[in-house]
Parts: C-alpha cells; structure tokens; sequence
C-alpha cells in the first residue's frame, strides 16, 4: 500500500510484474495509466508541466484513502503520480491494485481517478510549439 | 503565517510563497484584501475568487471567511486538474 508522487519516469512495466508477484494470492490485478497525450483540440502539444502541492497532495490522498477503504474491499494498492516537465507518450499516472475479486479493483480505479480530477493537489500545463495554457477541469 | 500559490496564481503573482503577520480573527477574505492592494499582480491573480480553491493546513475550506491564526499555512490555488 504506497503513495508515490516523482519526478523520475514511471517504470510502470517493472513496477506491475513486482505488484503482481507480491499479490500472488489475490484473485484480481487491475491497473490503470494515464500518459500526455499529443494534441489537445488539434494544439500540438510539445512539453506537459505538472505541478505539484505535494504536502497537501499527499495528506488529501491519504483522506480519499481512510474513505474508500471502508466501503471497498482490496487487498494491496500503489498509487503513482509524476510531476515535473513530461513529453507526449509519457506516463503521468500509474494505478494498480489487488482484490479478491475484480468488482473492488475497478471501484477502486474509478474512485481515485476521480479524487486525483477534483481534490489531489496537481495542476497541468500543455506547451504548444507558440504558446502555453494551464487546463481547466474540464480539459 | 505562510501563504503559498500555485499554478496560474504563482504565475501571475510572480512568486510561490510570501510570509505575513496577522491580528487575531482574520478571515481568508482579510487575507486576500491585505494582498491585493500589494499591487497589480496581486490584483489581478484575486480578481475572480470564484475560480480560486483555497487551503488551510491542507484541508480544503468552504468559505473564505474561515478564521486562520498566525500557524496555519493558507493557499491559494486553481481548481485541480491532477490524474
């Protein structure tokens, strides 16, 4: 069960082979990885600047945690999230987790997905090749 | 007490972070009238507090009239776009 929030890329190929071993008792492995893409609205995207309130990112994931584990059923966890300057094709988030059965895992995904898009602690900004724009919500 | 920005916020201020003294009973409102007569950047990134999140401690408020002590570590930033 670990949060990790880095600069580095995201080995996510090793990372799952170890998650998955380590879990080998566990009926379901289901991950999830979020990359830059490379266009938005037809924009060229060159560079993605993701920042970070690491403090605050951590302490809310934390929370979101405490919540979710009282309804959801899992057995082990890793959260992975990059911050930084990241290229398209990069990997920016990196979720896996294990439970008896699959139903769990993919509450689990959703649900914290959807705190890392309204309450965890990251801004995006997409660099075009003339321009930049930080995204809203709803980009 | 400690003031951090964030994303466009720490862009259009200029700075990540800056450190001020307060009285007792100061509101987040209090705060951000105190910045924005900074100067113009200030101004500018407080204009709309409609699109601005703010934090005390790390928890999220749900008004910017929240009462904050010299401890505390307020911020201000754009609603998360994390994921």
């Amino acid at each position: 069960m670990k949060i990790i929030f880095q600069t580095e890329k995201l080995n996510v190929e090793e990372v799952l082979k170890n998650f998955a071993s380590k879990n080998n008792s566990s009926g379901s492995v289901i991950s999830f990885l979020g990359k830059v893409r490379p266009s938005n609205k037809k924009k060229k995207i060159k560079t993605m600047d993701i920042e970070i309130y690491e403090k605050m990112a951590l302490y809310q994931t934390k929370l979101a945690l405490k919540r979710l584990l009282k309804e959801v059923k899992i057995q082990d966890y890793l959260i992975m999230h990059r911050y930084g300057n990241l290229k398209p094709g990069e990997n920016i988030i990196f979720l896996v987790v294990a439970s008896e059965h699959r139903k769990e895992g993919f509450i689990f995904i959703q649900e914290i997905l959807l705190y890392f898009k309204k309450k965890i602690t990251f801004w995006k900004r997409e660099n075009y090749l003339d321009s930049s724009k930080w995204l809203d919500r709803q980009s | 007490m400690k003031i951090l920005y964030f994303a466009k916020i720490k862009e259009v201020i200029g700075k990540s972070e800056d450190s001020i003294t307060i009285n007792e009973q100061t509101t987040v409102k209090d705060i951000v009238e105190k910045l924005k007569v900074i100067n113009e950047s200030y101004k500018l990134a407080f204009q709309d507090l409609k699109n601005i999140k703010c934090s005390v401690n790390c928890n999220y408020i749900d008004s910017f009239q929240t009462k904050v002590t010299n401890n505390d570590e307020i911020a201000f930033f754009p609603p998360v776009t994390g994921g």
